[in-house]
């Protein structure tokens, strides 16, 4: 195996090790996202609305908190523990960590969707909608994909400075933006069976992933920069 | 291209912002030698050491290694709190490609926390944690040590520990010791390098 892909592995593995460890940190991503989804849910029972329409929107603003929450955690724990010098010196290549710590957070972030996603299906009344579901898992796992390298690259930005909880959120949302349209459109279109209308907004998603995917390659030997 | 197993520096300066944190330092050290390394706080001691590891890029001046694995070990103990001591150790092992179960126990003996491999990092006293530090640098078979001020947080045992290990590697490595306290040294020879706001003041390298 070509040592850049070892060292990334071995640095995810260790990361979703630590994780499962200590399941505080994941754990209280999943309650907080299921505290949305039973909000979202009581609050939406009092207006008329359909499901697909309502659906993508609640599902991606739900989604966008838990990265928020769940995405600080990559490089916070290097951070807290000093361990991130030790890491780059390990790592040789800075590029690797944005690829491990990208795979962390995708693969949390999916993990946690995974219960939170339907839950919200059965609790906002989408459960009788029929659906197109290679378009629904394609948008879900390509906006997911999305938010887990921007917030990797934008975690890595900020996580040296002081604020660094503050400034992420700010930094991420104008950033957010263009995914979650593309998301939120790509979803409805997935309930609505409106497929080829929305082809083009998921190349689009395609395209922002591919993007915030080999930026960092060229990009993160100066975002860690000490 | 410099000379193998020797550390050159030479007019290394860095600039963060307005601030000149090093104005011109240069040295050499060679095969052996163990340069302690002293000064006021905020000389510059610790950005010289991070600049050497790689850490840290120069703003001039240039740094010449052609040795091999550097080990650093810093003011904190930089490990994973959840993780074991022997895990610590096996996951920087794996990242280098130098991971060997007997050398885990080996380094694990001589900082003397072998009877502590289960425990996770975070539960170990400061003292301990960096001796597992001390460790995870040896684990990677350094050609240049480098310390930041590694006997602080150290009881007695902790600096008999690390005298031991300055002592072992000195034969085949370079080992630069950020220290206020030079004379925990004890009988090991050493050269000092004293730095004043940014510059070599004395011990240096005039003619780098």
């Amino acid at each position: 195996m070509p040592s850049f892909v070892r060292k990334a592995w071995l640095i995810y593995c260790k990361d979703l090790r630590e994780e499962f460890r200590t399941t505080d940190h994941l754990l209280s991503t999943l309650v907080f996202g299921t505290m949305l989804v039973f909000v979202f849910s009581f609050a939406l029972q009092l207006v008329e609305a359909a499901p697909e329409a309502i659906f993508p929107a609640v599902l991606w603003v739900s989604i966008v908190f838990m990265a928020i929450l769940a995405l600080q955690r990559s490089f916070a724990k290097e951070k807290d523990s000093g361990a991130l010098d030790a890491l780059l010196l390990a790592a040789g290549d800075r590029s690797i960590l944005f690829y491990a710590k990208f795979l962390y957070s995708l693969t949390v972030l999916l993990l946690l969707e995974v219960i939170v996603v339907p839950l919200l299906w059965v609790f906002m009344g989408a459960a009788g909608t029929t659906v197109h579901m290679p378009l629904f898992v394609a948008a879900v796992f390509l906006g997911s994909w999305g938010l887990a390298a921007v917030g990797t690259l934008l975690n890595g930005i900020t996580v040296q400075l002081p604020g660094a909880r503050l400034l992420f959120p700010i930094l991420a949302f104008p950033l957010f933006v263009p995914l979650l349209i593309g998301a939120v459109l790509c979803t409805q279109g997935a309930l609505v069976g409106e497929t080829r209308a929305v082809l083009g907004w998921l190349y689009l998603l395609a395209a922002f992933d591919l993007v915030f995917t080999i930026v960092p390659l060229l990009l993160f030997d100066y975002v860690l920069e000490g | 291209m410099g000379e193998k197993n020797v550390l050159v520096v030479r007019h290394l300066k860095k600039q963060i912002g307005a601030k000149q944190i090093l104005k011109d330092v240069s040295f050499q050290a060679g095969l052996g030698e163990l340069l302690a390394i002293t000064g006021a706080n905020g000389a510059g001691k610790t950005t010289l050491l991070r600049i050497i590891a790689g850490l840290s890029r120069k703003s001039g001046g240039e740094v010449i290694w052609n040795g091999g694995n550097i080990g650093y070990i810093a003011h904190q103990p930089m490990l994973y709190g959840s993780l074991s001591v022997q895990e610590n150790l096996a996951f920087f092992a794996e990242m280098y490609g130098t991971m060997s179960q007997r050398r885990v126990q080996e380094l694990l003996e001589l900082v003397d926390l072998w009877l502590y491999r289960l425990e996770p990092a975070a539960v170990l006293s400061r003292g301990m944690q960096q001796r597992l530090a001390i460790a995870r640098a040896l684990m990677i078979a350094p050609a240049l040590l480098l310390y930041d001020e590694p006997f602080t947080s150290l009881d007695a045992d902790g600096r008999a520990v690390l005298r031991r290990v300055l002592a072992e590697y000195r034969p085949r490595t370079v080992q630069l010791v950020i220290t206020h306290e030079p004379q925990h040294f004890g009988e090991l020879g050493y050269r000092e390098i004293r730095l004043k706001d940014g510059r070599v003041v004395e011990g240096g390298d005039r003619s780098a």
